[in-house]
């Protein structure tokens, strides 16, 4: 299947992917606090986040155009949520719009930057050194190691579905089909979580995750 | 309804960053009570189920299609604290790794959609399903706690947004509350028709339905 989503700038190599993971994470999270709790009208501070992000953006070797297209594909949502605030705000309403869009691109570059940068596995080892607890840690790595084999099993069972349903039918079946499939999806998820667990039981599994580079 | 960032103003997303952080801890001690050792291989598995279950665009009207938010389904299969924490773990994975929702309003985001929204709704749920009872009482539950479920993750949302200097509340809440009153049939759809295709199949994987629960 393909998966290319996720980590697919992480594994070059430059400057910027070599640095420690909790240091790249401190900065990337940094910045997003900057940005967030920037005055309105500061522009100018707007203007020096855009061009320090662009200047790791240009270290990091990673295609520019890909950073962008990401971006663009967010920036939609962000712009739905915000478009109704200057009609009802006269007063500043442009100045509160524009701040709001400026300051949710640049998280946003400086978000899809430290993805972009640091693979996932390293991302969570580097979380887990800023002191989050560690089972939510567990659970987002068994998350993201499950992640890819249920998406493959929901594209396979959507294969079979079109390759099954040649005649156009109405919405409704179509929903009907698909939430059956989420079922399907469920009840097969639930019964490998139950194998997962008993083969990690069976392997000596107490409780605790070790791993190799502790 | 992930709030990026840069949407709250930080008198909102740190009261909620530290509400969600309390909240999900007392969820975990909660959960593992009764999953123990079980916990972590079963949320992770249950949290990539509900992000590959978002993932499955549905067709809505006129070429628009929309997907699954899966906060009530997860609540009423896996019970209350197991859902919202599921929920929180697919909300900070879509966070980190796509940029859907930001970072400083993840907080806000886990306590809208894991609280307001999955447990919220599961308190719905169970009222309806202890009054009516039997599956009859699971279905009919299922359906208004996802609806209900919406419309008030989405209005939490729009407070926090007015909260925030952002957007005036009397305009941002009946204008959120409406649009997401739509959303929010597909949604209650959809949870019903998974919820009965489990019961269908396995009625012991529904948590807490009769005395073979699947927790024991």
């Amino acid at each position: 299947m393909n998966h290319s989503y996720i980590d697919k700038y992480a594994d070059l190599d430059s400057p910027i992917h070599r640095i420690h993971p909790r240091i790249k994470i401190i900065l990337f999270f940094g910045l997003v606090l900057c940005v967030t709790l920037t005055g309105r009208t500061a522009y100018l501070s707007f203007v020096i986040y855009g061009t320090v992000l662009f200047i790791i953006a240009v270290f990091s070797k990673i295609p520019l155009l890909a950073i962008f297209k990401k971006i663009l594909a967010v920036i939609p949502f962000v712009v739905l949520i915000a478009v109704f605030i200057p009609f009802f705000n006269k007063e500043n309403g442009w100045i509160v719009f524009s701040s709001i869009v400026i300051k949710a691109c640049l998280s946003i570059f400086s978000m899809t930057l430290l993805t972009s940068v640091t693979k996932f596995t390293s991302l969570l080892k580097g979380i887990e050194g800023l002191k989050v607890p560690k089972i939510f840690i567990m659970i987002m790595s068994f998350m993201y190691r499950y992640l890819f084999l249920l998406i493959g099993e929901l594209q396979r069972m959507q294969r079979a579905k079109e390759s099954r349903t040649l005649l156009k039918t109405n919405n409704l079946n179509v929903i009907k089909t698909l939430s059956n499939i989420i079922g399907v999806l469920f009840v097969r998820s639930y019964e490998r979580a139950e194998r997962v667990y008993l083969a990690m039981c069976s392997r000596g599994f107490d409780g605790e995750i070790r791993t190799l580079d502790e | 309804m992930h709030i990026p960032d840069g949407f709250l103003a930080a008198n909102t997303w740190v009261p909620a960053w530290i509400v969600s952080m309390g909240g999900l801890g007392y969820c975990i001690k909660r959960v593992s009570v009764f999953l123990k050792d079980k916990t972590v291989p079963l949320m992770g598995v249950m949290a990539a189920f509900i992000f590959a279950a978002q993932m499955l665009n549905f067709p809505v009207a006129a070429g628009t299609s929309g997907h699954l938010l899966g906060g009530v389904l997860a609540v009423v299969l896996l019970g209350p604290y197991a859902g919202a924490i599921v929920i929180a773990v697919v909300l900070a994975v879509q966070c980190l790794v796509f940029q859907d929702g930001g970072l400083t309003a993840l907080g806000a985001n886990i306590f809208n959609m894991s609280f307001i929204g999955a447990m919220g709704g599961y308190i719905i749920y169970n009222v309806i399903k202890n009054l009516i009872g039997g599956n009859k009482g699971i279905i009919i539950g299922t359906a208004a706690a996802a609806w209900a479920s919406v419309v008030l993750a989405s209005s939490a949302c729009a407070v926090e947004l007015a909260v925030s200097g952002t957007s005036p509340l009397r305009i941002a809440l009946p204008a959120m509350a409406l649009v997401h009153m739509l959303i929010g049939i597909g949604e209650a759809f959809i949870s019903v028709v998974v919820v009965s295709f489990v019961l269908k199949t396995r009625p012991d994987l529904i948590y807490n339905n009769g005395e073979e629960a699947a927790y024991e």
